[in-house]
């Protein structure tokens, strides 16, 4: 096994274990702070595909923005402790089949496909050929992801508006 | 033809227009501080009405596809971003005298319906994984942040963060079949990804693999669709939203949704194959959507049979009638395509009408309860002839319009023999007929004690109920120019 192999693995059971960690914890804190651990996993991951520069938009945006306002929403919540976060209706028979059946299709899936595969590639930036597809093939969906930036900002300043200010 | 992005700017003044549009209303919000609240509307239904024209005039010779091969410009396409924009200014017409949204700043609501449907109309062309994903996801945002919009209201709320929790999953669903079926094609455009299939010959495991994709994507589009078993955010949302959001979430982001199903799985993951489509052998998608399709049109109607809030029943009917329509999706060929779009169709005015009928009672009585429609009859006959109308329509009765959809996708069913999934349909259009009637009968039949108080219609809504009772009226005299309209724009780029 090689180094690569060594590090590929302890990301992955860190990206894993963390995002288990998120979803049972009982409490908020701990959710938001194990994110953390989940949002650099999945950083590392993009390096390991060799996209430089999602790794560092991940890292940038995913853990320097969304976690930190994640945690100031936290701070502002009272209940921090203790949450029973589960549903009135509880079907653990039902939900473990599925989960089980959902589990075993998407690694099947994962292990027995013949992936088109490109082999490997000499890890280069990413950055030009990012900024070039942007300003060509891409132009579209670049500029529709700032229509939706525009309506998620109409509908924020909706939410915040004083109920006076009709 | 494949156009740059230069010269797909001739061909994208609708959506161009409609961008305009949610810019100006948003400055002569913050600029017009007393006019805006006649100046928003109106600049609105300009711009509504500027795009539907420019689509109108769209002469785009044969099919070819825009910006890099980002949206695909076809028949088709036309076909739902006309049907689009005219259901965009029937809602906004009807949002004009409503007082649910009276008591709210209005601004933002016609900023938010140009929006949503400059996403919608995206939907309809989209031909790359990437767009159709980011279309998707500007109607999905924009919808929950309309469907919130009465912010002092629980049940708005409520149903605001059930349809951002539903739509989440279901849209991470999406995108997990989308990345599978990357990986085994390498491409994100559409017709590169059938190329791709057919140049491997889907074998082995793949076809398991392909088929779970055909499950995740279909979480994706049956979510905005309202199918079973991705309707349950359904009645929720549709409760607690304002009823013209709810009229528009009913017939707009359904039709959009269809679109979008169709495209990707016609041009996907099927090969056109003389009149008809053929899908990829080994992955048998339409079988799926067939078990879907009995699924939804089943239970939202045995739902519905027992609901006594207006708001609740119809948003099951409309589960139902997602059912309806799939049916002409799944047979592969022109005329069961060509019955789904004429099934739209009357689809919009129907149930538009059933929702607006409801706006307008809501207006002065506020309420939603079944129970207290009673005596409406002697109350305003014209609402209660109208309300009757549009449910005889929805059931499917002769002189109207609603009559036209069932028999065009009956005998599209028919026609490819499969005479157990048409029997199926009809037994769920009687079942479906029980709670339609009942409805009439407490607006008709049934009547309390207390002495029969005019109803006050304002004169727009007026005008408006009988410019949606036109067409459900007539259709069924001058059906011929829906039967040309409709068997022309069953074209797809890269098909047929």
């Amino acid at each position: 096994m090689s180094v690569t192999d060594v590090v590929f693995i302890l990301t992955a059971v860190v990206t894993v274990g963390s995002a288990v960690v998120v979803v049972v914890s009982r409490s908020l804190i701990y959710s938001v702070f194990s994110l953390l651990f989940t949002f650099f996993g999945v950083a590392v991951l993009y390096v390991f595909l060799g996209a430089d520069f999602l790794a560092g938009a991940q890292v940038l945006i995913y853990v320097g923005g969304i976690l930190v306002l994640l945690l100031f929403g936290v701070m502002l919540t009272h209940r921090l402790y203790n949450l029973n976060l589960t549903t009135e209706r509880f079907q653990p028979i039902a939900g473990t089949l599925i989960a089980a059946a959902v589990f075993v299709s998407i690694s099947l899936a994962a292990f027995k496909t013949k992936w088109k595969l490109v082999g490997d590639r000499e890890l280069e930036p990413t950055t030009q050929q990012i900024g070039e597809a942007f300003l060509s093939s891409y132009l579209l969906p670049f500029e529709i992801a700032s229509v939706l930036l525009l309506v998620a900002l109409i509908g924020a300043a909706m939410l915040v508006r004083r109920r006076t200010d009709v | 033809m494949n156009l740059g992005n230069l010269d797909s700017l001739t061909f994208f003044y609708p959506e161009l227009i409609l961008l305009g549009g949610i810019l100006l209303v948003v400055i002569s919000d913050i600029a017009l501080k007393g006019l805006r609240n006649r100046v928003n509307p109106l600049l609105t239904l300009a711009a509504l009405l500027l795009a539907l024209f420019c689509t109108l005039q769209t002469d785009h010779g044969s099919a070819m596809t825009l910006f890099e091969g980002m949206l695909a410009l076809d028949n088709f396409a036309l076909f739902f971003k006309v049907f689009l924009l005219v259901a965009g200014i029937l809602v906004l017409l009807g949002s004009l005298h409503s007082e649910e949204l009276a008591s709210v700043h209005r601004g933002e609501f016609h900023a938010l319906l140009l929006a949503v449907t400059l996403g919608m109309l995206l939907m309809a062309n989209s031909a790359h994984l990437v767009m159709l994903y980011l279309s998707l996801e500007l109607v999905s945002l924009t919808s929950y942040i309309m469907v919130g919009y009465l912010r002092s209201d629980r049940l708005s709320n409520e149903a605001s963060m059930k349809y951002i929790l539903f739509g989440a999953v279901s849209t991470g669903a999406m995108l997990y079949g989308f990345s599978l079926l990357y990986g085994m094609t390498g491409s994100l455009d559409l017709f590169a990804i059938r190329d791709a299939l057919l140049a491997q010959e889907v074998v082995g495991f793949n076809q398991v693999t392909l088929l779970l994709v055909v499950v995740l994507t279909t979480a994706g589009f049956g979510f905005k669709t309202a199918a079973v078993p991705f309707h349950f955010w359904c009645p929720d949302v549709y409760t607690g939203a304002p009823t013209p959001v709810t009229a528009f979430l009913s017939v707009a982001p359904k039709a959009a949704g269809f679109a979008i199903l169709v495209r990707f799985f016609l041009s996907g993951l099927s090969q056109p194959a003389g009149e008809q489509w053929r899908f990829i052998s080994g992955v048998d998608w339409p079988l799926v959507l067939i078990v879907v399709s009995v699924l939804t049109m089943t239970l939202g109607n045995i739902a519905a049979l027992t609901q006594n809030n207006l708001k609740r029943m119809l948003a099951y009917s409309s589960i139902a009638h997602a059912g309806y329509i799939l049916m002409g999706a799944v047979l592969l060929t022109g005329s069961g395509l060509k019955a789904m779009l004429v099934y739209l169709f009357v689809y919009l005015f129907m149930n538009l009408g059933a929702f607006f009928v409801v706006t307008v009672i809501f207006n002065s009585e506020k309420t939603f309860e079944l129970q207290d429609y009673n005596g409406m009859f002697r109350r305003s006959p014209f609402l209660a002839i109208a309300m009757s109308i549009f449910l005889l329509s929805l059931i499917g009765i002769p002189p109207f319009a609603g009559f036209l959809g069932k028999l065009y996708i009956f005998g599209a069913v028919i026609d490819q023999g499969l005479y157990w999934f048409a029997v199926v349909g009809a037994l769920n259009a009687a079942v479906a007929a029980f709670y339609y009637m009942r409805i009439m009968k407490h607006m008709i039949l049934e009547n309390d004690d207390r002495p029969p108080t005019p109803l006050r219609i304002s004169t727009l809504n007026r005008a408006l109920l009988i410019l949606l009772l036109v067409p459900n009226i007539v259709l069924i005299v001058f059906w011929a120019p829906i039967d040309r309209w409709t068997a022309n724009s069953i074209t797809l780029f890269g098909g047929l």
